[in-house]
């Protein structure tokens, strides 16, 4: 069991009911989507996955600890979230921060106090650091300082931060909304073949529902902060869908369509080049 | 480990520490750093007695009436000088500052003076006034006027180009002039950082008034110099509460005054309410006040005796002594400022750091106001009995008083910085320090660094006037030389102190863009 979540529920403090009655369980090596029109709650329930946010209803379990208990006691907490890495909707890098140092950041929790400190002053695995960029393709920029960068290169350095935590429980909440679309269906074949390789949980909240059903087995759909269906992909139909995203017109959220229809061959391409490096 | 995995920034950050280091360390002998100094037992015991006399502070009728009148005049000359300084300030900035002008045409000639009336520390403005106008607060208001009237036109033309220089230029393509185009087109965005400023500004001149006060200017300052000249720990006491509770309030108003900026206006055609009126009355009682308790008699500075006394007098610093003698003196007296003000810096900084980190910030805000609240010389006087006289006490006071300005800064700018790096790190395991040293200080350490740059400048101006009270430097050369009435080498040191201060404005802005 990775996690499980049993009536979960979340109360802000000033009253707004952000998720209610949550039931979600996950093997060790699910790879899961999150699916559902904006302010659903995908966010809100990857924070209490990621313990971010302590859970107001409810019993959750992440990585067979129990949150309640796990919460109150620091150093429990913290071993447990050395375990979990989190891939956030806008990189969380300092702008001042050299790449190589941004990567090297995702062991933290792991790294001896004099190792992390040491290492800011020299870094303390270069081949790692290096390892973890090459499979987004930017070694080049290792030791770059991360304002230089594109905003979509930095979403794909705060990934390698993870990759290079290697992670027990991946979670990552709109991990290629500032990528292109060819990029994008890269990133998340990435992401699932770092899970399938490493047996680690993923799940990852997505807008766009093509990306979910091309990639993900499970397909977890998101509304007004419960959870509206959890089926394999395969069995997620239009009308489903339809009605999970009634609130947003007419059309379901994909990928930019044009590109990613007429050149698959393209995206391969970019795919191979990157699990291969 | 091979060669594509040697971080390429290693050797020049290498090279960077060496170089400071090898530049750091004459500098700390130059000081006469001497932690030692601190605990030995004779100085141990002056300091204590000294300390040991502050209880109980003296609170007798006499003492009390004359510290009241005191702190009036104090007030009155910090709010004189402003007005002065703000009356040379607005058409200096306007002849200075780019803003509002089609071609940007930078203005030598004003931008030299305003150098030339910033570089030269208002003490040293307050000492030569003071041997033209005699003792009393003429001297003191007019320094604070100079220098504060440099400080603030350049502040203020500055700010003027800082902010978004397009509705300037539409108004002006519309055909408006100048000053029009600057009070509608730039005006609204800078008027909250120009109060802020300019009411920051006068807070900073209550406490320059209490120190001109040590070389006979009136107020607090000539009052403590008395008190710490005979040694009189309660005396020195009352008068130390009685310059904090000041600050504190003058704190305080400021902070009101700032916040009042930034209430919205309410609709109606005139965005002047009953707060503004507030203000525009006290500001003018209070100007008044100011000039009516000094007695200033600026008329009498145009008299024919007194114009002929002033020019005999600025002759006299004609032709400076440039004999290589004296050139060497002033030299190791430049050598000895610049090490007082690089070693209080960094003292300074790295105890405004440690004071600026803690999350309980309640009891860690008196300590840094207290140490901000007390003047650089008050401080050196209490230093000079703690270590004896001589350049470490200088550095000392300079870290004091620098470390509770630099403190509160610090904590502002690490309030201030992007929390979200942090949090992700914790999220993932960090703990709070690490998420600190990786999350949160490289996002607020370009504000860090040019706070502390921007304090060196001040210090460095501190640090030549600190040797007025023995604490070594340029400003001891010069107070002796002015007793003296050797004025052709006090003009000399007088050239240094602009010239040493010009050097690190220049030094400073480089390290600034450096470390960016």
């Amino acid at each position: 069991m990775s996690f499980a979540l049993d009536d979960v529920g979340l109360t802000h403090a000033n009253g707004y009911t952000a998720l209610s009655a949550i039931n979600l369980q996950a093997d060790q090596g699910e790879r899961i989507a999150l699916i559902g029109p904006s302010g659903a709650g995908k966010t809100s329930l990857l924070s209490v996955i990621g313990t971010a946010l302590a859970p107001t209803a409810g019993l959750s379990k992440v990585l067979d600890c129990p949150l309640d208990i796990t919460m109150r006691r620091r150093n429990d907490l913290k071993s447990l979230r050395a375990r979990i890495g989190t891939i956030h909707q806008s990189p969380p890098i300092p702008g001042r921060q050299r790449v190589v140092t941004a990567v090297l950041a995702g062991k933290l929790g792991h790294w001896p106090a004099w190792k992390s400190t040491a290492s800011l002053i020299y870094p303390m695995d270069v081949s790692g650091a290096r390892a973890a960029l090459c499979r987004v393709d930017l070694a080049d920029k290792l030791f770059d300082r991360c304002d230089q960068l594109s905003g979509g290169q930095l979403q794909r350095v705060g990934i390698a931060r993870v990759l290079y935590q290697e992670a027990e429980l991946i979670l990552a909440d709109e991990p290629v909304s500032a990528l292109d679309p060819a990029l994008a269906l890269t990133t998340i074949r990435l992401l699932v073949e770092e899970a399938k390789a490493r047996r680690a949980t993923l799940v990852a909240s997505l807008h766009a529902v093509d990306l979910a059903l091309s990639n993900f087995s499970r397909i977890v759909g998101v509304k007004g902060g419960r959870i509206a269906f959890d089926l394999p992909a395969d069995q997620v139909g239009i009308p489903l869908l339809n009605d999970l995203y009634a609130s947003e017109g007419a059309e379901l959220p994909m990928q930019a369509r044009e590109p990613y229809f007429v050149l698959p061959a393209a995206a391969n391409d970019a795919a191979n080049r990157i699990i291969c490096c | 480990m091979n060669d594509t995995n040697r971080d390429p920034a290693a050797r020049g950050r290498l090279i960077g520490v060496l170089t400071a280091l090898i530049i750091l360390w004459p500098l700390f002998q130059a000081a006469q750093v001497q932690p030692g100094a601190l605990f030995d037992p004779g100085n141990l015991k002056v300091i204590g007695n000294f300390l040991a006399a502050f209880l109980p502070p003296e609170a007798g009728h006499e003492f009390l009436g004359y510290l009241g009148i005191a702190t009036m005049e104090t007030l009155a000359i910090a709010t004189a000088g402003m007005v002065l300084a703000f009356l040379l300030a607005v058409p200096l900035a306007y002849l200075a500052t780019a803003a509002g002008r089609e071609k940007s045409a930078l203005n030598p000639f004003t931008r030299g003076l305003l150098t030339i009336l910033r570089g030269i520390p208002e003490l040293v403005w307050a000492l030569v006034f003071v041997r033209v106008f005699g003792l009393g607060p003429a001297a003191g208001v007019l320094a604070l006027g100079l220098t504060y009237g440099g400080m603030l036109a350049k502040v203020y033309a500055e700010i003027f180009e800082s902010v978004d220089a397009m509705p300037a230029r539409a108004l002006r393509h519309g055909g408006a002039n100048r000053v029009l185009a600057i009070l509608y087109g730039l005006l609204p965005q800078a008027s909250k950082e120009l109060a802020s400023y300019t009411v920051y500004r006068w807070e900073c001149a209550i406490r320059a008034s209490v120190v001109m006060g040590f070389v006979g200017a009136g107020g607090l300052g000539q009052l403590m110099d008395q008190a710490m000249k005979m040694l009189n720990g309660g005396e020195a006491a009352s008068i130390l509460l009685a310059f904090m509770v000041l600050v504190f309030s003058a704190d305080g108003l400021s902070g009101w005054l700032r916040r009042a900026i930034d209430i919205p206006p309410s609709g109606r055609a005139s965005p002047f309410g009953w707060r503004s009126l507030l203000v525009v009355l006290s500001l003018i009682g209070g100007i008044t006040a100011s000039f009516s308790l000094l007695e200033l008699g600026f008329g009498e500075l145009f008299t024919e005796d007194a114009a002929r006394g002033i020019s005999e007098f600025i002759v006299g610093f004609f032709p400076p002594d440039f004999s290589a003698t004296w050139l060497a003196r002033v030299g190791q007296g430049v050598w000895e400022t610049l090490a007082i003000s690089i070693v209080g810096t960094l003292l300074a900084a790295a105890v405004g750091l440690l004071l600026a980190l803690p999350r309980s910030r309640a009891p860690f805000s008196f300590l840094l106001n207290t140490l901000r609240s007390v003047p650089e010389l008050v401080w050196a006087t209490i230093t000079a009995l703690a270590v004896g006289l001589g350049p470490f006490a200088g550095a000392l006071a300079l870290a004091l008083h620098t470390a509770g300005v630099l403190g509160r800064l610090y904590a502002e700018a690490l309030a201030n910085a992007p929390q979200q790096p942090a949090l992700a790190l914790r999220l993932s395991g960090a703990g709070s320090s690490r998420a600190f040293l990786y999350g949160t200080l490289p996002g607020a350490a370009p504000q860090l660094i040019a706070y502390t740059l921007y304090r060196w400048e001040m210090n460095i101006r501190m640090a030549a006037i600190l040797g007025f009270v023995g604490a070594g430097g340029l400003g001891q050369l010069l107070y002796f030389e002015l007793s003296l009435f050797h004025y052709a080498q006090a003009s000399t040191v007088i050239i240094a102190m602009l010239a040493l201060s010009i050097a690190v404005d220049q030094s400073s802005a480089w390290l600034r863009q450096r470390m960016r």
